[in-house]
């Protein structure tokens, strides 16, 4: 038997409410199947969205939900930059890496194959800037076959702790393309103490070290710090230091520690909270490159074709942004 | 800078708040700024543009024939929705009712809209009195579910079907808007069926008052005409409000409801 007076019903509920506000509406008698088609139907017809359907009643949303990824600034929509980790394995264990780096962590190197073939498919899948990060990236013998690979196809940004700028590496950097890449050196304070206190003794004094040589080098150099959330408001003195250094102001970069990898504190970074950037490991694809050794933040474990990567990424995201939109319209005020 | 055109609408849904931010966002920033004020229904709508606290009225056709005999025919329309040119009532029954045409409803039951909505209750009953078998000889069962907005909600056409479905009808008169809302008979197989479609007329118009002089109305009439269906800025309010374009007003449309409202001897102020 149909429900007829299901649409009537659709039509005034839906129509009693704002635009993108929610409604339930309940399916009375008869064959589920039938009931459920008749609300996409009509949600098709009319413009509106059909949020779900639990039980014997149907969520129905009036017009459609707005696309998030048309709400984010045109630098944050997920697949603009595609950053990838180049390898694992690091000179220093910094006491709060968020993937758990240090000299004995496997190294996990994605390989310049996989980096050749990733930077080609980033053009085409419409990537404005590469990123490579690690550990610590100089610790590839072949980090600037890796890095020319990049930057012959986009603007690239390469992670370092800035320490390894000498010998055979020091002659690597030598050969990468000023007028292509940027590098972005560790630096978490203007005095040695709670940068070393974190990163090693006598890492300070070789990453200020290491931002000079790529500056005399002739290299754009940002410098991105990583300090706890309630150390954030006291950066003035740090920015002075980086002023001395040379370093623009909008080259200075400062990052909230995350909960995550070997940190015992840090804001805590979820899919939810997480406005994703597409991060490639050796491992698969991941949600974001502060969650790039967490399963809970893995998509696939298909890297190729790059473009069904970033595209399940947008898929996601979406999907989450619309249930937590939901989830907020019905959190009651009491 | 000249004062915002204060514009008046009704609120028959939450959505109308929606729609006319949208409308106030699309004029900000121009030489014919726009602000907005709602009323609870047409009837101090009316009284409230008379009154020149409101510049501009959206207002329904039946609004539109109020204000028109109480200024004596001073009131102007400035433009409308394309659909408002298009706009008619439809005489449903339940499918294999093999009604065939107003002649028909001689003796049977028809459910009306509220009292006060053009497209549901008051054109119905011109229709019958012009095309059909008259009113007497058909028993009206009127549903007042909305009053004072005129049918805007659709409430009472809704109710009016389920009076069909519930067999405390044998037909009902609904607005076009109402029968595109519930798919026609598409998502209803076996439920309605349309047996007489009347002939177009027209419903809302923008009105305003010969006080309010052309200079003001002048240029938000060319900004209003100006909204674009292919603009995706402008997209969703006119989907809102039910439109593709804004057009200039066609008040040959309002004959018949001009003629009906005298028959039926409805109160200019009501």
């Amino acid at each position: 038997m149909v429900n007829h007076g299901l649409v009537l019903d659709l039509v005034e509920r839906v129509g009693a409410v704002a635009r993108h506000g929610t409604v339930s509406v309940p399916l009375g008698d008869g064959d589920a199947a039938q009931l459920n088609a008749t609300v996409m139907a009509w949600c098709a017809r009319t413009g509106n969205e059909l949020v779900d359907v639990q039980g014997n009643v149907a969520t129905v949303r009036r017009g459609r939900s707005p696309d998030p990824l048309t709400e984010l600034a045109p630098d944050l929509v997920p697949g603009t930059r595609l950053w990838m980790y180049t390898n694992f394995d690091c000179n220093l264990a910094c006491d709060y890496c968020c993937v758990r780096s240090s000299p004995q962590t496997a190294r996990r190197a994605l390989g310049v194959d996989r980096v050749r073939q990733l930077a080609t498919e980033a053009v085409a899948a419409g990537v404005s800037e590469l990123i490579l990060t690690g550990g610590e990236p100089f610790l590839l013998p072949d980090i600037d076959e890796l890095v020319a690979a990049c930057t012959a196809v986009l603007p690239t940004t390469l992670l370092t702790n800035g320490m390894l700028f000498r010998g055979r590496r020091l002659e690597a950097l030598r050969r990468m393309d000023r007028s292509r890449l940027a590098l972005q050196i560790s630096l978490d304070s203007a005095t040695p103490d709670q940068h070393d206190q974190h990163r090693g003794g006598g890492s300070w004094d070789r990453a200020v070290a290491g931002i000079h040589i790529a500056r005399d080098e002739g290299f754009r150099v940002r410098v991105a710090a990583t300090l706890p959330y309630e150390q954030s408001h006291e950066l003035a003195p740090f920015h002075a230091f980086l002023d001395s250094l040379g370093i623009a102001p909008e080259d200075q970069v400062i990052r909230a520690l995350a909960h995550r990898g070997v940190a015992d504190h840090g804001i805590e970074l979820t899919l939810e909270s997480l406005i994703p950037e597409v991060t490639i490991t050796a491992d698969g694809v991941y949600w974001h490159p502060v969650s790039a050794d967490h399963d809970d933040q893995l998509v696939t474990q298909e890297i190729f074709p790059l473009q069904d990567a970033i595209t399940e990424v947008r898929r996601r995201f979406t999907e989450l942004r619309a249930r937590s939109t939901a989830a907020a319209q019905w959190f009651p005020c009491a | 800078m000249s004062k915002p055109l204060t514009v008046g609408a009704v609120a028959y849904t939450p959505n109308v708040v929606t729609i006319w931010e949208g409308m106030r966002d699309y004029f900000a920033g121009t030489s014919s700024e726009m602000d907005f004020v709602l009323f609870s229904n047409y009837g101090r709508q009316v009284d409230a543009l008379l009154e020149g606290i409101i510049d501009v009225a959206w207002n329904t056709n039946l609004a539109w024939v109020r204000t028109v005999a109480r200024t004596d025919g001073a009131c102007r329309a400035l433009a409308m929705r394309d659909t408002d040119t298009v706009f008619q009532t439809v005489f449903l029954a339940r499918s294999g009712s093999k009604l065939d045409g107003l002649a028909d409803l001689k003796g049977r039951r028809l459910a009306l809209g509220t009292q006060d909505s053009a497209q549901a209750a008051i054109l119905p009953v011109h229709f019958l009195e012009h095309d059909g078998p008259g009113a007497d000889a058909v028993e009206l069962v009127r549903i007042n579910s909305d009053m004072g907005k005129h049918g805007d909600t659709g409430r009472s056409e809704l109710d009016a079907l389920r009076a069909v479905l519930d067999d405390r009808a044998d037909a009902a008169a609904i607005g076009i808007n109402t029968w595109e809302s519930i798919g026609r008979e598409d998502l209803m197989p076996g439920a309605f069926e349309a047996f007489w479609e009347s002939p177009t007329y027209s419903h809302c118009n923008f009105t305003a008052l010969p006080t309010v002089p052309e200079e003001r109305t002048g240029p938000w009439l060319e900004r209003l005409l100006a909204m674009d269906w292919d603009n995706p800025e402008h997209r969703p309010i006119l989907e809102m409000e039910g439109l593709r374009q804004w057009v200039p007003p066609q008040l040959d449309g309002y004959a018949s409801l001009f003629e009906a409202v005298k028959e039926q001897g409805i109160s200019a102020r009501w």
